[in-house]
Order: C-alpha cells, then structure tokens, then sequence
C-alpha cells in the first residue's frame, strides 16, 4: 500500500477533479512512480485509493504506452530512432548500450540500473540524436557524451 | 408530437427519442452489433447506420435521435454495402471456427454475415491470435472472437455494477478481461454472457453439450432460488436440462439474472436424487415402494392421533414449495392430523417480521414492488446486504443509487459498498436502539400522524436512548428523501428482542411514510404465509383463533379445525425435545440443519415416535427420518410461487420426473388413507380451491396468473390487523463485552442446503469461509486463507478464513449451507416472546490458527 506522504499527494490530485475517475491517470503517474511499474498490486492499490473498481484501473493503464506492465530498472532509458535521430547516428548508440552495457531494447541491465525504451519522435529533430532519461532530457548525443551522462545516473 | 417517416411508414412519437428505438417501435428491424436494448447507448459499431434526407452521410440509428420531419430508409444498395464493409473489417480477426463455436445458430454476427456478406474476403493478412482462457471455472473467454461491442464491460459496470471486467489493450489487441487477466473473481452473474453477441463469452456449464437449434422445448418458468421470483427460460433436451437463461423483456427480471438462477439449476439433474420413498427397517433406512411408505405413514400418524391427540403431532412446511403444496399441507395438518402445530423456517426471519409489521401498520405493508425502489430517491437497507440476498432487488438499489439516490446502509452490506452514501455501524447488536433513537429523533422532526395509535403510543413511549452513535446525518438523509424504500433483512428478526427493531423500522415506514420491503431468501416465503402455514393463521391471513374465520373454513373443508394457535418452529422442536410432540411431518425442508443450536435439534428429532420426510435429496434430516417421500423439484412441477412484492407466478413443468411424485399429492394420498378425503388431480385444482377459500387469492386462475401481473391482493379484500401488545419495552440493553462473536452470513452463490448439490456454485464457492475484518483478523495474527478452528459453546470446526475489508471489528461472519459446516450448528437461541423468532445474537467465538495450516492460498 502507499505510504501517507503518496496518499495525501493522491487525495490531493483526487481533489481537483469532480469525479475519481478524472483523477486515474494522474494518480497512476504517482504509482509507477512509487512502483517503478504498473504491477497489479500497484493497480490495487490505486483503485482502493481512489475508489475505482480495479478492472477500469487496469484497462485505462493498459490502453497507454507510457505505462509500464513489467519491472523496469532504476534508470529508464527512451531513445528516438526516428528519422532524424538514425540519421545522426542513434543506430550508434545502441550498438554502443550493447557493447557497453549489455543493454537491448525493451530489456534491462543485470545490476537493474538501466532500462532501455525505443520510442517515436521526442520532437528534438534539430538537436538529434536525442534520448529521455526518466524525466530528464539529453540531446546532440554522441557515443562520448552518452557514456558521460549514463555515469550520473546510479 | 414527433412526426417521422421510417422506410415510407409515418410513425408518430410521444417523446423523444433515438431513430433506432422509433423504427422498434413501428416494427422495423435495424440491425445492430454494440446496441442492446437493456444497456445505454454506445455508438460503436456502426452497423445501424441509415440514410436520412438531407444529410449528406449516413447517420448512426441508434445515437441520432428523432426530429419532427425526418424523413429514414433503413434499407438501400448504399447501407448494405457500408454493413457489408463493416462486417469485412471486423472477419478480418474474427475466426471462422463457426462449426466449433457454440455460438454458432444464435450468433448475431453470425446472422448478419448471412445477410449482408461479405461471402469471400480480401484480406490476407495473419489474424490476431489470443488463446482462449479456461482460468475460469464457469466463464470461458474466447478473446480471439471477440468484436469488442463492449456490451459485456457496459452490462457489468452499468447495469450489474459489479465492475469487474473491462477492455484491455488498445486498437486490434483490444479485448475483454476481467482484472486478474484469468479468474473472473466476480458476482458470477451471468449478465455478461447474456449479451455477448458473439462466443467471446461462454458457459462452461453446456460448453460443446448442444446447439441452440437442438434444443426440444423452452418452458418459461420462475427461478426457484429467492423471494425475487425472477422469470426464466428453462432449454430442455432429451428430459434434462441444458441450460437456464433469462430473457429480456420477461419478468420483473428483464433479461438479469444472479448466480445463483443462472447457474444453480444443476441440482435437478444431480445423482444423488431421491429415486423411491424409503423406509426405516431394524435402524437403516431401505427402500420400499409408495404404497407400502403411503400406508406406513397413514397407520403411524393415526395411531399416534389416536393416543396423544392431534396436538402431539406437528408439521414443518417450505418456503421452497409452491403455494399449492403448502395450502394442501396445512389443510392436511388441520384436518387429517388436528393440529395447528405448522410453521416453517421462514419464522427465521420474512414470516416473524411480516406478521409483526402487518399487525402494526395492516396487512400488505411490505408489498411494494421492487421497480419502487428503483425509483426511490432515499434507501436505507439494514440488516441485510440486498444484493447477496435478493441480488435482483440488490440490482434496483444499485441502479437507484446511480441515478442519485442517497443510499443508507445501517451494519454491513458489502454488495452496496461501493453505492452507499452513508455506512453507520453501531456497535455489536445494538441496532434496535439505533433505530429506536433514530425513530425519536425522526418523529420529532415531523408532524404527528395520529392514524395508528398502537404505533403513535409506542413512539411516544421510546426511551430516547442511543446506542452511542452519533444518527445526525441519518436522520438529515431519511428527512430529506421525498420518495424513501426501507429494505429490511432478517438479521435484525434473529435476536430476542428482534421485535424492538421491528417496531423502530414500522416506526420508521409510518413516519416517514416510507415503503418497507423484506429480504427473503427462499423463493415462496409469501405464499407459504398466504396459504397458512402457521400456527395461528389460516389461508388469506385469516387468525385461527376468530369462530367465524374458523367456522368459513370448516364448512369448506368438512371437518373440524382446532380452536387453539399451534406451536410455531422452535417450540415445535422443544416440544419433540420434551415428548409432547410424537410425530413430525417434514415438507421439504432440512430442520436437522437449518435451525439454530441444529445438534440439540437433530437430537429432538431423532427421538420422535415418528419423522416423516418429503424432500428432492437425502438430507441431514431425511437421514434420520422413519419415512423418506421422494418428491418432485422445481421445474418438474406446476405450481405458483408468490414473490416479495406478492406476485403471484406460474411455475411450469419443465422436464419429466418419473420416479419422484408432487408433494401435494403426496400429501393427498396420506390424508385419504388417514380417512380425510381430498379430490384434486392436478396443482390447478389445488388453485382453484384457493382461490375460492382464501380472500387474497381470490377469483385467481393459472389463465390470468400465465398472463402476467398478478399482485395480491388479486380482486381481494385486504384484513386489517390488530396488535394486542405493545413492544419497545425499554429494556436495558444488554453489554457485549466478548471480543468477538459468530453472527450468520448470507452468501451471494449459495442459498440454505440446496444450493450445496449445485456443481457450478459449488465450483464458484466450495467451501465455507469464515469472514473476518482485517483489523481483527491483525489483533490475532491471522491471514486470508489460513485454516482456523472456529469453536463456541455449542461446537467447532475447521474453515478457512477470508479477510474482507468492508468488515469492522467485533464479529466474524460465517454462513449456513456446507456439510457439517454450518454455523447455526455452532450457535445457541433464545425466542423473542413477540414474534416468536430465535435470537440467535451474542454467540461468543474463539476461533484460533491451525498448526499445519500453510500461509496463504489462492482462490483463483
């Protein structure tokens, strides 16, 4: 179950809204944040939280793509292979995630530090290529300076 | 007035309404595919696209709603080509298993591929592929077939609100499941099923035992589990039968059905049947034929008459049995036997309840109907979950709920968790002075009445006590309601002074003129009081105890009824105990189980001179009888039921019973052996001696009961009531200071001892579970699933636990229905003097951990 500190930010997202149900995504952002990903139990808890029956929980989460159904590392890694980005040499870094880290798409590393995600357009096409790193935005990546900014991330 | 033109038909419209409902109404078929009639408009699937002047595209039907002048066509070259599109797109994943699917001869896609097309498609491509699931022991979900129409997640949330499914996964993968993605974990209704218009959704009880168009008769008849009464279709082939279904636009029901109608019907086709009557030779119990069983019991019964008296022997009818078995069996205690000695176990609850209300507020007070409640802008339930109960009437409380009423819940109803406004929770068993503050404090705020004074004086003479519990926002909710139900459950009726909550709730329903409506669990609790089947009440509610009403009868019926009110449920067992009974004819019911402190009871029944048993299986008690009749069980015989709100219902035969024999008839050829003679031939003649003996019944034929819509009182002439004794006696309230007590549970998927020979219900719920709140079941250390001994003063055994967090702390819940298991074996009784009910409240309980019982479980 979430601890006081979560449920009092999930009473306050629901107090926004007219309806729990308005309040669902908000609140799952919260869980997977708690979580790391949307288990179950994570989409149990939400639904007593919120007083929502657990199917509508699971069938609004499992309708995005930003939710996660499995467990993910500490670190999640979403880097674009659109156009732009594999012109500029994302294939690249990917080869570079598997040579250094051992890390593929959709997979994560042994020591659980790192996730990686491919995902579509991140709208930064003018400074490719360019990858998320949980919240955190990085952009003209090279194979030097994604090695840096992997180190920052524990 | 809407005028609209339909295909060239004018059709004039009262209300608004959508074009596809217009085109019902004048008789046009539109086909649809995510529309149904029971559940709110969707919009999904277009199929019931039309074309309507002046609009350059074609409009959905079913969301586009009637304008004054417009001129539809339903049908035309364009439309069947953009069906047939529609129906191209959605074979493209739908696999063409038809042969092997179940569906198949009632599929609506099925149908509609048949008359649209396409016959060849163009796609190529790989189709989706998603194994069906068999997780589930009652529900196969076949995802691969699935349209999402999005009925069922529409029928579950809106309809049934038991929210237990939705759709999963976006675009092509989009696809039904419930949340644990296998088991459905749900109220197993059923619902879901009933409106899938493809086999998505199947029963595993027939799954691949029939086709639809294999089917040799539909008999439509009454469910046989509750006091709802809800219509059903039962399918039969080759003498047994393949399936129960509801149909919408029959009955109260409309199409719903619970559990327990849907899938508990298996009982009538189990082995372990009854198959010939039964004799007791040298201690064991062996078969013998009618003749010889009919003539021992005749022989037993008059001897024993002959040399203690009529009152020496007494009778246990069933409110599982029809009005005609019932009426047939008092008269057959009154004549042939001379005894008012008759009750039943609805004095357990429903017929203890009724005749108090009745005698306070007149006869009929708790017929209301229950499209009432639907419509009630205020609800209070208590003592009682209405939806484990009667979950048809749960249905009506849910749906009022979603529609805005203010829903009251007083104690627990964990079916109405999620729809109540307001929970209040006195402390252990002290409902009756909740209700009695709360009853002064609404009588305050109100305008006296003055129009019954037994009712006015026993307001005036409340104590004004609380039970520490604050009933402000109650009172502010019940004041406020312009249009309020009471719905009362017989957990309030089972305590020795369960009279005083009764007076607070008539109380209530006179202040705040409220409608009252019972739970019953059984499907004729109202027709077995209507018949008479109490001591003190002949047929049409007439008291035994007035000449006059006695005299009418005896004329009727040729003979001499006793003069004095017999001895009602438990004093007839007391009376066994002590000697003073002899004889005990038991119809259809299982008093060795079914009555508190059941191990005394069993003991008092096995010392009878003599036991005679009419019942469908070898019960604790038919195992114990001196005579054993098989008789006939729902479905395989006409009769009528009466349901809660007093409607009278046609049950019909539906498959043959060769071996077993009606129990009226039984019953009838006792009697003329005992030398009182009864001439009927069929139930109807039965009927038709009701209703010219019982005032309630009056006039009333199968013909009019076949068409539907008969309300007691039918051309009746209702009695008023008198109470001769005032209740409320302002006792001192008793102190429960126990840490935990025993009180009975009602489940939703299982129903007294018969629901036991269920195989479905019993897979949905096989075992008894012992519910408990989770901040108790911490105090102790315990977990969901462990293995607990429950014990008390009367007994104990082993049950597996089951937190469930709706429940508070204090008490364990624990219900009547499993083998050895039962909990009123556990618990002792003390009579409310008034209505004569066993107080079965105050039962402390240990219960502890097993040594080897291993940590968790899992249901699913």
């Amino acid at each position: 179950m979430f601890n006081e500190t979560v449920l009092k930010e999930i009473d306050g997202i629901r107090a926004k809204y007219p309806d729990a149900r308005s309040a669902l995504l908000p609140s799952l952002y919260v869980a997977q944040r708690e979580f790391g990903w949307l288990s179950p139990e994570a989409m149990t808890c939400v639904a007593k939280t919120l007083n929502l029956p657990e199917a509508m929980v699971r069938g609004t989460a499992s309708f995005y793509a930003m939710f996660r159904h499995n467990p993910v590392g500490r670190n999640v890694i979403q880097l674009c292979t659109n156009v732009s980005c594999m012109i500029l040499g994302s294939d690249r870094l990917l080869d570079l995630l598997k040579s250094r880290f051992d890390l593929e798409p959709g997979e994560t590393t042994k020591d659980g530090r790192f996730s990686l995600v491919i995902m579509e357009c991140i709208g930064a096409c003018g400074t490719a290529p360019a990858m998320l790193v949980n919240t955190d935005f990085h952009d003209n990546l090279t194979e030097q300076n994604l090695e840096e900014i992997m180190g920052k991330y524990k | 007035m809407i005028t609209i033109t339909i295909n060239g038909k004018n059709i004039k419209l009262d209300e608004p309404m959508s074009v596809l409902k217009a085109a019902g109404k004048a008789g046009i078929k539109i086909p649809t595919l995510c529309h149904h009639d029971a559940l709110e408009t969707y919009g999904g699937c277009r199929l019931c696209v039309v074309e309507v002047e002046r609009m350059p595209k074609l409009q959905n039907a079913c969301t586009l709603i009637a304008a004054d002048g417009m001129v539809i066509t339903t049908e035309s070259e364009v439309i069947s080509k953009v069906r047939r599109g529609i129906l191209e797109l959605l074979l493209i994943n739908h696999p063409l298993d038809c042969p092997y699917c179940d569906k198949a001869g009632e599929c609506e896609l099925q149908d509609l591929v048949d008359k649209y097309g396409p016959t060849v498609g163009r796609y190529t491509e790989i189709k989706r592929k998603v194994p069906a699931s068999h997780k589930d022991e009652i529900f196969v979900r076949n995802m691969d077939r699935c349209v999402v129409c999005t009925r069922c997640v529409r029928m579950c949330n809106k309809v049934q609100g038991a929210s237990a499914i939705d759709i999963i996964g976006r675009g092509n993968k989009s696809r039904m499941e419930p949340f644990s993605s296998a088991s459905f974990n749900c109220e197993y209704c059923g619902n879901c099923l009933s409106v899938c218009p493809v086999g998505a959704i199947l029963s595993r009880l027939y799954l691949h035992s029939f086709r639809p168009w294999q089917i040799d008769r539909e008999v439509e008849t009454v469910c046989s589990y509750c006091g709802v009464g809800c219509s059903v279709v039962v399918q039969v082939r080759d003498d047994s039968i393949k399936r129960v279904i509801p149909r919408f636009g029959l009955g109260l029901n409309n199409g719903l059905l619970c559990s327990r109608g849907r899938f508990g019907y298996e009982y009538i086709n189990s082995e372990e049947r009854l198959k010939e009557p039964l004799i007791r030779k040298n201690g064991k119990l062996e078969k013998s034929t009618w003749s010889e069983a009919i003539d021992f019991t005749a022989k037993k019964l008059t001897e024993i008459k002959n040399s203690h008296g009529g009152d020496a022997v007494a009778g246990i009818a069933s409110p599982r049995c029809t009005n005609e078995d019932n009426y047939v069996f008092q008269k057959f205690m009154r004549m042939a036997c001379g005894t008012n000695n008759i009750d039943s176990v609805s004095r357990m609850g429903f017929a203890s309840a009724q005749k108090y209300l009745e005698d306070l507020l007149g006869q009929g007070v708790t017929s209301n109907m229950i499209s009432g409640v639907k419509n009630a802008d205020t609800i209070l339930v208590v003592g009682g979950d209405p939806t484990a109960v009667n979950p048809i009437l749960g249905l009506a409380v849910r749906e009022a709920a979603r529609n805005g009423a203010a829903v009251a819940v007083i104690g627990e109803a964990k079916g109405l968790e999620k729809f109540k406004t307001l929970k209040v929770v006195p402390p252990v068993f002290r409902e009756a002075e909740l209700l009695e503050s709360l009853l002064s404090e609404v009588a305050e705020a109100k305008d006296p009445r003055n129009e019954r004074p037994a009712v006015d004086q026993g307001i005036s003479q409340l104590s004004g006590g609380s039970a520490g519990v604050d009933t402000g926002e109650l009172k502010k909710i019940l004041l406020d309601g312009k249009s309020i139900s009471i719905i009362l459950g017989s957990d309030l009726v089972q305590r020795a002074n369960g009279h005083r909550a009764l007076f607070a709730i008539a109380g209530l329903t006179y202040m705040l003129e409220a409608r009252l409506t019972l739970l019953s669990d059984r499907p004729n609790e109202q027709g077995l009081i209507d018949m008479g089947c109490l001591p003190d009440t002949l047929p049409g509610g007439r008291p035994v105890t007035v000449h006059d009403f006695r005299d009418k009868f005896e004329n009727e019926w040729n003979g001499t009824i006793p003069e004095n009110e017999g001895l009602s449920l438990l004093e007839i067992i007391e009376g066994a105990e002590n000697g003073n009974i002899k004889a005990l004819y038991v119809m259809g019911e299982n008093p060795a189980f079914n009555l508190p402190d059941s191990s005394s009871a069993r003991k008092a029944l096995e010392s009878l001179d003599l036991l005679v048993v009419q019942d469908i299986f070898l019960t604790e008690t038919a195992e114990i009888a001196d005579v054993v009749f098989p008789s006939s069980g729902w479905a395989e015989k006409q009769g009528t039921y009466t349901n809660l709100e007093r409607r009278i219902q046609l049950l019909n035969k539906a498959v043959g019973a060769s071996s077993s024999m009606e129990d009226w008839k039984i019953l009838k050829e006792v009697s003329i052996k005992m030398g009182y003679q009864m001439t009927y031939s069929s139930a109807e003649d039965v009927m038709d001696e009701i209703a010219t003996v019982s005032p309630l019944y009056s006039d009333l034929t199968y013909r009019e009961i076949s068409a539907g819509h008969c309300l007691w009182p039918y051309h009746g002439k209702p009695l008023r009531g008198e109470i001769n004794e005032l209740p409320a006696s302002a006792e001192a309230p008793e102190d429960y200071k126990e840490d935990l007590y025993l009180v009975i549970d009602k489940p939703l998927f299982h129903s007294g001892s018969l629901s036991r020979k269920s195989p479905a219900l019993r897979k949905i719920c096989p075992e008894p579970l012992l519910r408990i709140g989770p901040g108790h079941a911490q105090k102790l250390g315990l977990k969901d699933g462990d293995l607990v001994d429950v014990s008390t003063s009367k007994g104990g055994f082993d049950v597996t636990l089951s937190v469930d967090d709706c429940l508070g702390d204090g008490k364990v819940y624990l219900s009547n229905n499993f083998e050895d298991r039962g909990v009123l074996s556990l618990m002792g009784y003390r009579l409310d003097p008034v209505t004569k009910a066993p107080g079965i409240e105050g039962c402390a309980v240990k219960i502890q951990k097993k040594a080897d019982s291993s940590a968790g479980s899992d249901k699913s």
